[in-house]
This record gives structure tokens, C-alpha cells and sequence, in this order.
């Protein structure tokens, strides 16, 4: 195992002729996260840079360099004032995309928004509602288990975390969910990237209407009123509208685009693992841990980024003001100088220590939902349908950038 | 055992009250109720306590030196 940038030029195995070799580019100084060969071979490539590059380079555009190890993704993403947001999360940002609120913020600003949205968002609130989220996964697998068959992402894993995101906190009818997944989607995948902004916009678009009218609705006490009512900054003016509408994007962008990938692995991962399925049917209170440890090993959001504010030193590497720095999560949760065997997937680790919600203030304000929503579908899923499979002759279809998502999985089971 | 919840670096990922729902309170945000003090573990609830420390991906529960 690499701890510094010194050691891993003096590793043989990470010379740039031996990287071109192996991965088709040098990953150490050249990576790219939209590189296909990267979407291929996922793993292989997040294992290979968190134990021989703890930090690593990309000349992409502008460029940016890539964190890698547990230790310093946490050092970085809690040092907010040096590492800052406020420039965003994506590398080379295209021209024109509207910046996201809370996260693309640094406190004392995103503090104002987080004190002011947490409530709604804390555990014990979450926890009210596990009915509606339980009845939804069973309506869904209601429409296909008759069939024997599925296409698991569009006929549950792109629809439940938007219903439960859509009915329990946004407030708004499903009818829209699809034009907004796909919006969402072609606005993080969409290549050239410059095609992001447009897709983008109309999710903006739809939610700043849906902020307007809701203005002229009576107060319900739910998060949109909580946004509609704004905070005040540091410096005394009040939050503008447009930050309010950033606020809501970024809730939608959390509450679609995410969870789908960490459900549809753990149902991929337990159609190929019928003694693990066996396991969690006879004990379904060994879920929450599975839950975890799903979340460890599919993580959806890769890597997002910061900016430096000033110079810096990063595991060796000298990092100027204005580097762009991107976090990978995704590598540091399986981090062999945090953790025990850590390519392992064991449902009943003792531990669990992973970073896919994020560290640092900027922690996933979704996570308790995307937690229960990945809780209530497996144990729906087993106790409806506990034996099923990959169809013969199909294997997931994956898209990856910054963020990793499935775009296809076939499943049957016995009629 | 004594243990100490730091007051900035807690920014409530939840877990440690997962673990050690005995020793680990979260407040109406979800974040470690007892985050900025230090606090002691009731007899035979170390080993969850150290399960909580140990997930905490923000490493934000220290033990305090007797
Ligand atoms: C498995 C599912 C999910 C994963 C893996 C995930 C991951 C993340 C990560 C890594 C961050 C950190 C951002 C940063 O450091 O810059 C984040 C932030 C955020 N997430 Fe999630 N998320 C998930 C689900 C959700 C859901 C369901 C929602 C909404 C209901 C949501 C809303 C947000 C928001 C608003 C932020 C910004 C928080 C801030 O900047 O303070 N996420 N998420
Ligand atoms: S696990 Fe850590 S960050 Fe999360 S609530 Fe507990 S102390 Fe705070």
C-alpha cells in the first residue's frame, strides 16, 4: 500500500507504461472518470487507485486531482475553508449550469440552510414514513410479479425512491417523476457534456414553477414551506429566490438519482447469492447491516469535488489555490488501512465504515430516507419474491461518471 | 470508559446511535446529542460504543484518557 505521492512514483507497478498497459491510460497521473473503460471495470480500477495511488491526477480540461485514501477524504472533506464548494462539485462545470444550494455553499451559508433543513430530514421523521414507502414497494411489485419477470430499474428501482421522495416530502403528484429522472440523468451523463445545462434547466424550470405556486397555497408545515420561508445569511439579507429554487433542485437531484443504483445492486448482488438471501429471509433483522454494507460496496456517487483556497499539501502532493480536487468516496470506502478485507461484501461486518454519504458538513442529508428505502425494499422484496434470478444470458448494463448508475437489469423467478 | 463527541466534526451520519442506541442519543436533526461533551459509558455497553466510534465515518467519538 502507497501512503504519499513518493511512494507511489517509486512503485513499479504504477510506472506509466506499466498503467497504459494494464488499463489502456496511465490512471495515477492521466484518470478520467468518464473514460468507458472505467464504467467496465469499476472495481478493479477503484482497488487498484485506493491501495497503490492515494492520490492521483487527471489532465482532463482543466484537470483536477483525485483523493483516494480514507484518511484523507476525511481530512479534506471536513476542511471546509481550505477545500471549498462553492465553486461546485463537478469537475471542468460546463458553461451555464446553475450552481446547487446547500451543496455547492460553504458555511456560515450553507450552515444558515442545513439548521433550517435537517429537522425534516432527521431520523425520527423519516422513520413516520415507513408505511407509505412499504405500501409503495408492494403497489410496484403488485404490477409485475404475476409476470415471473422484470426489468428491475424501470419497473421499481427508478420509481420507488421517487415516489418516496415525491408523496412523503416534496408534496407533489408522481405524474412528473419520469420527465424529471430523465432530466436528471442527461443532465449528470449526457455527452457532450455540454448538453448537460439544457436538461438540467428544465428540471430547474419545473420546480421554480411548482416553488410559485406553492406560494399561493395555504402553509402545510412541510420542507417546501420550510424553503419558502427562507433563512437569513450572515450578513443580514435574506436568501433570494433563486436560492430557494437551488435548494429544491438539489433535493430532487439527491432524492432521484442515487438510491435507485445502491437498490438495484443489492438486488443484483442477492439474485446472484441465493445463501445470502437465505440468510437475510431467515433473519431479516440482519437487513440494516446488509443495508450498510450494500452501501459500502455500490456506492452511486463516486467523487465530488472542491476547490482549493488557498496552497496546500495533500499525502505529498503540492496543491495550488484554484486546484480543483475531487473526493472519492467510492475508493475510500474500501480502503484496506481503514477497514478489514475490504473487497469482501459480508452482510454481517462488525463494522461498517464507508464514506458514500459523504463526510464532512456537506453529509448526505438524504441518508436516513435512502437508508429506509433501501431497508423497507429488500425486506419486501424477499418476503414477496425470495427466489429469483438474473435472467440467462443478460448481465447489468452500468453508466458511470462522477455519479454510477444501472440502467438495465432483468430478473425472473418462478410463476 | 469515557468518550468525547466532537462538536464540529459530528455532522450526523447517525450511526454511532445505531450501534449504541444506549449511549448514543441523537437530537431532532439527527445528530449526536451530546456532540461538543464528553460522556460515559454505562458498564457493559463498551463493546457497542466502540462499534458506533469505529462506523463513524466523520471518526468524531474519541476515548478520553482515564
Ligand atoms: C444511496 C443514496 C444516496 C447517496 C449515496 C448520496 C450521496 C451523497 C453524497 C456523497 C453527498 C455529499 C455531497 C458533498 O460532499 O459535496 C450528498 C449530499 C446531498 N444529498 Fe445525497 N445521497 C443519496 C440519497 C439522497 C436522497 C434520498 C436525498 C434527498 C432526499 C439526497 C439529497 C442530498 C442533498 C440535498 C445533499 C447536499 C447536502 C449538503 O450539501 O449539505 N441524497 N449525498
Ligand atoms: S456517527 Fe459520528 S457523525 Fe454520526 S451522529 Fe454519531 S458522532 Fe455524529
Amino acid at each position: 500500500m502507497n501512503e504519499t505521492r513518493a511512494d507511489m512514483e517509486a512503485d513499479p507497478e504504477v510506472a506509466p507504461e506499466v498503467l497504459k498497459a494494464r488499463f489502456g491510460r496511465d490512471i495515477a497521473r492521466d484518470f478520467d472518470l468518464d473514460d468507458p473503460m472505467f464504467n467496465d471495470r469499476f472495481d478493479e480500477v477503484l482497488t487498484f487507485m485506493v491501495n497503490k495511488c492515494p492520490i492521483s491526477f487527471s489532465k482532463v480540461g482543466t484537470g483536477y486531482h483525485l483523493v483516494n485514501t480514507n484518511e484523507q477524504v476525511r481530512r479534506v472533506a471536513q476542511d471546509w475553508r481550505t477545500f471549498s464548494s462553492a465553486k461546485g462539485y463537478m469537475p471542468n462545470r460546463p458553461e451555464g449550469l446553475p450552481y446547487l444550494m446547500p451543496e455547492e455553499s460553504d458555511p456560515p451559508m450553507h450552515t444558515n440552510w442545513r439548521h433550517k433543513l435537517n429537522p425534516h430530514m432527521s431520523p425520527k421523521v423519516i422513520a413516520t414514513y415507513e408505511e407509505v414507502i412499504r405500501q409503495d414497494c408492494n403497489v410496484l411489485i403488485d404490477t409485475f410479479i404475476e409476470k415471473g419477470e422484470c426489468e428491475f430499474i424501470s419497473e421499481f428501482g427508478a420509481l420507488l425512491p421517487g415516489w418516496a421522495f415525491f408523496k412523503n416530502v416534496l408534496g407533489v403528484p408522481i405524474d412528473d417523476l419520469a420527465m424529471l429522472v430523465e432530466g436528471v440523468e442527461q443532465g449528470t451523463f449526457a455527452l457532450p457534456a455540454e448538453e448537460r445545462p439544457a436538461h438540467m434547466a428544465r428540471v430547474f424550470t419545473y420546480l421554480d414553477t411548482h416553488l410559485k405556486w406553492r406560494a399561493t397555497q395555504p402553509k402545510r408545515g412541510d420542507v417546501i414551506d420550510t424553503i419558502l420561508e427562507g433563512v437569513i445569511y450572515d450578513d443580514g439579507t435574506e436568501a433570494p429566490w433563486d436560492h430557494k429554487v437551488s435548494i429544491l433542485v438539489d433535493l430532487t437531484f439527491g432524492g432521484i438519482a442515487t438510491t435507485t443504483f445502491v437498490m438495484s445492486s443489492a438486488i443484483h448482488y442477492l439474485a446472484m447469492h441465493p445463501e445470502v438471501r437465505q440468510q437475510l429471509i431467515d433473519d431479516p433483522s440482519l437487513i440494516e447491516n446488509a443495508v450498510e454494507e450494500f452501501s459500502r460496496v455500490f456506492p452511486p456517487v463516486i467523487a465530488l469535488g472542491r476547490t482549493c483556497t488557498r496552497d496546500v499539501e495533500v499525502a505529498g502532493t503540492e496543491m495550488k489555490e484554484g486546484d480543483f480536487v475531487m473526493l472519492t468516496w467510492g475508493a475510500a470506502s474500501r480502503d484496506p488501512r481503514a477497514m478489514e478485507e475490504p473487497e469482501k461484501i459480508d452482510i454481517k461486518r462488525e463494522t461498517i465504515l464507508h464514506s458514500t454519504f459523504g463526510v464532512g458538513p456537506h453529509r448526505c442529508i438524504g441518508s436516513n430516507l435512502a437508508r429506509l428505502e433501501l431497508t423497507t425494499t429488500i425486506e419486501e422484496w424477499l418476503r414477496r419474491i425470495p427466489e429469483f434470478s438474473l435472467r440467462e444470458g443478460t448481465a447489468p448494463v452500468y453508466v458511470t461518471g462522477f455519479l454510477r448508475s444501472m440502467r438495465e437489469l432483468q430478473l425472473v423467478w418462478p410463476k | 470508559m469515557r468518550v468525547k463527541i466532537d462538536g464540529e466534526h459530528c455532522t450526523g451520519h447517525g450511526r454511532c446511535a445505531k450501534y449504541a442506541p444506549n449511549v448514543f442519543i441523537l437530537d431532532d436533526d439527527g445528530y449526536n446529542a451530546d456532540r461538543g461533551n464528553e460522556i460515559d459509558v454505562p458498564e457493559g455497553e463498551e463493546e457497542n460504543a466502540k462499534r458506533g466510534m469505529k462506523s463513524c465515518p466523520e471518526r468524531a467519538i474519541t476515548l478520553v484518557a482515564e
